[in-house]
């Protein structure tokens, strides 16, 4: 099964944001992953190990500095990616959620569709050449690209029963090798995608919905998404996926047929899987892992440009704005308040006042100020008063 | 496109007491804004047997009521609800939708605004409506601002200038619901929508209780920040005692004012996961924009420093009082009542205060 994990790199620092025009320049800062995608990448392991198949990171942003990044998912032994894509494009830049689960859309299309292509092929192959070196010259090159499942070939000694191993070694017929195929075909366009619940930086948490919606718009078929997942598993049919996600106070089982799209909660711990790793699942992998990020532009992912970047997004960072006016402010020990209600007052011709207990002796001239704190008019703000404005 | 679309649209949440408060506050903020540009505010309500809270929501401000009603929206699931909310929209086109920015609102909004093709503002602390020009675009009348918080120190305006309707999600705890107006008037209507099967189904549904530490509903907050690992001196203390003293100010609130007092705490506080105060301050205590959002009567914030994604978690509270040794902290621009000085010699002084001093009710 193809499981596909949607990754966003964030600002390192809050202190060394470089933004242009609203727009972050995610070239000029240090990046880290964001948070709560490890949480994706622990199902996405999780799932791979409960029924096999391949894991493949999805991210967007700039190449050059995105690729290095990614090296170190591949690394680790039990969890880690086994590919990686990064959807890198001048033209993307700028993209809102829209825009970008519009570009992401479209990359998750592109690894359907190429995973489905090199079944086409071997059971073209096999129709058209037969029992011939043509099919293992086929079979053993896809099998390289890590495009076959090892059920469909393999090198592996273990698995020595792959769909054309037992062709090419007479057991079972052209007919019946490509009945078989057929069925791989059809077991693969039930991928599943896993996102965090939200990146730290743009914190919308829209775009792991709206990729769901975007792949049903270009696959022409209803996916399911769940958001805020705590707990998952999937049959061993790998068909339906059964989730628990907490929706405010709602705490809901969703049962979704794949495809399916699921954001994973900070909350999720991975469920024990089998021990030892099924045969099944063996078959169900692939040869193992690219150790190189690919590069996928606005080209290669065949978009419509007017949908992507700055021109394809619905909505504008316009200007910043102050949070909260500023209050009036009467700070302990430090502030002069009127200690007593002070009927209107004239001083050098101007009349001041009347004034409330606790409001500032603000706005009013020098000399008046020292003549009210003279005759106990005006004191410092202290506990005594700051009581009175909590609690009356 | 633009010219006929109409009116301000608010999704109201229910549950087993009525509508549910963020959506009370949406409906609020749905007729600040509907009032501005005079035109109508319309609730959308899906469920089984929703007339009555349909018109609840009269009261609350809608002038009218677009509702589904039948069995199989009794349970909330999300496709089917997209489907009859974007069937709506896809009718109707209003000129502006506002969600509550909660798991429910935002499971919603994102995947109908995909699907409307239009921009989705999430987490919106203000709205306003403004004629709005931008150099590539040219000028729009009439438009929402869409306040949220930005990815570093600062607030941004959220425009959607060519798409409808302009979709938002409203962040809980910043605008007010109306007074309920029992003789208010609107139209409820209901609308009809075609059910079809879908590759997901919900198989269990279970309403939790609302959470024990009632950050949301409590009517004085007293938060604690990472500045409880010290005093005034730069010497290290031992945060309990802070927490001890937070505890006694809040029993004191409690008992003698009768307000309803709880403890919070800062990201930064939540985040350290400081050994000492396990079992004591958790995530559920966190105030702020990844928090919970309040706005209670009294904010006190104890040696909290005040970064921007604390502030809009806590500044629509009634009165903000500050203990900081850093008279430059930026929790200073909100407070209404700043103290500068050593948070554990001031303490003992608020807890006095709340004692000795002002009249009980």
């Amino acid at each position: 099964m193809l499981i596909i994990v949607l990754l966003k790199w964030v600002p390192a620092r809050t202190t060394q944001v470089s933004q242009v025009g609203g727009v972050l320049n995610r070239e000029a800062m240090d990046l880290v992953l964001s948070p709560h995608d490890s949480k994706a990448i622990e199902a996405a392991d999780f799932l791979k190990r409960r029924i096999g198949g391949k894991t493949v990171a999805l991210t967007m942003g700039p190449d050059v500095k995105l690729i290095p990044l990614m090296k170190p998912l591949y690394n680790a032994e039990v969890m880690g990616v086994d590919e990686e894509y990064v959807l890198s494009d001048r033209k993307m830049a700028g993209s809102d959620t829209w825009a970008t689960s519009y570009a992401v859309s479209l990359g998750v299309k592109k690894l359907v569709e190429m995973h489905a292509a090199p079944i086409d092929e071997m059971t073209e192959t096999i129709r058209r050449s037969g029992y011939s070196d043509a099919v293992k010259t086929k079979a053993t090159a896809l099998y390289q690209a890590n495009l076959l499942p090892n059920k469909v070939y393999t090198e592996l000694p273990p698995v020595r029963d792959s769909i054309v191993q037992r062709f090419l070694g007479g057991t079972i017929t052209a007919e019946r090798a490509v009945a078989e195929l057929a069925k791989v075909k059809e077991s693969l366009s039930r991928f599943i995608i896993v996102s965090g619940i939200k990146s730290t930086d743009g914190e919308t948490g829209s775009v792991g919905p709206q990729v769901a919606e975007g792949v049903s718009g270009l696959l022409g078929k209803v996916l399911p998404h769940a958001t805020y997942v705590e707990d998952l598993d999937i049959d061993d049919a790998a068909t339906t996926v059964v989730s628990e996600r907490r929706i405010g106070r709602l705490q809901q089982k969703l049962e979704m047929t794949l495809p399916a799209l699921l954001t994973i909660s900070t909350e999720y711990r991975p469920r024990e899987s089998p021990a030892a790793l099924q045969l099944e699942t063996r078959n169900n992998n692939y040869r193992g892992k690219i150790l190189q990020a690919k590069k996928w532009t606005a080209e290669d992912l065949a978009a419509d440009v007017q949908k992507l970047g700055l021109a394809g997004s619905p909505t504008i960072v316009g200007t910043g704005v102050d949070v909260g006016k500023p209050p009036i402010q009467k700070i302990l020990n430090q502030s002069l308040v009127f200690l007593k209600l002070i009927p209107q007052v004239e001083f050098e011709e101007k009349k001041y006042g009347p004034f409330k207990r606790g409001q500032l002796a603000a706005d009013i001239p020098k000399g008046l100020t020292t003549r009210f704190r003279a005759d106990g008019s005006v004191g410092v703000f202290d506990y005594g008063m700051l009581a009175e404005e909590l609690f009356s | 496109m633009t010219a006929e679309a109409k009116d301000v649209w608010v999704y109201l949440q229910r549950n087993k007491g009525g509508l549910t408060k963020d959506s009370l506050e949406a409906l609020g903020a749905g007729r600040s804004v509907a009032d501005k540009i005079e035109q109508k505010v319309v609730g959308v309500l899906l469920g089984e047997g929703v007339e009555p809270l349909a018109r609840q929501a009269i009261q609350y401000g809608a002038d009218a009521v677009l509702y589904v009603d039948s069995p199989v929206f009794a349970t909330y699931f999300n496709l089917r609800y997209i489907d009859a909310i974007f069937a709506m929209v896809q009718e109707r086109h209003p000129y502006a939708f506002l969600f509550a920015a909660n798991e429910l609102g935002k499971d919603l909004a994102a995947r109908i605004a995909y699907r409307a093709v239009t921009g989705l503002a999430t987490d919106v602390v203000q709205l306003d409506v403004e004629d709005y020009t931008n150099p590539t675009l040219g000028s729009f009348k009439d438009l929402l601002v869409q306040i949220r918080p930005d990815f570093g120190t600062r607030l941004a305006r959220i425009y959607t200038p060519r798409h409808r309707p302009q979709m938002a999600t409203i962040r809980p705890g910043n605008f007010i619901p109306l007074q309920p107006d029992p003789k208010r008037k609107g139209r409820l209507e209901r609308f009809k929508v075609e059910d079809r099967d879908y590759p997901a189904k919900v198989r269990e549904v279970v309403e939790l209780p609302p959470p024990e530490l009632d950050l949301w509903g409590a009517e004085v907050v007293i938060s604690l920040g990472l500045g409880i690992l010290k005093d005034g001196s730069g010497r290290p203390r031992d945060p309990r005692e802070a927490y001890r003293l937070a505890e006694q100010l809040r029993d004191a609130i409690q008992r003698r004012y009768h307000l309803k007092a709880v403890i919070g705490a800062s990201r930064a506080l939540v985040y350290a996961e400081i050994k000492e105060l396990e079992g004591l301050i958790s995530k559920a205590n966190q105030v702020g924009q990844t928090g919970t959002t309040v706005s209670p009567k009294l904010y006190f914030a104890l040696g909290i420093s005040g970064a921007l994604q604390h502030r809009v978690g806590m500044l629509q509270s009634g009165k903000i009082i500050a203990v900081n040794t850093d008279p430059s902290a930026p929790i200073f621009k909100v407070a209404h009542y700043p103290i500068v000085g050593d948070l554990y010699e001031e303490f003992p002084k608020l807890i006095e205060m709340v004692w000795e001093t002002g009249h009980a009710s």
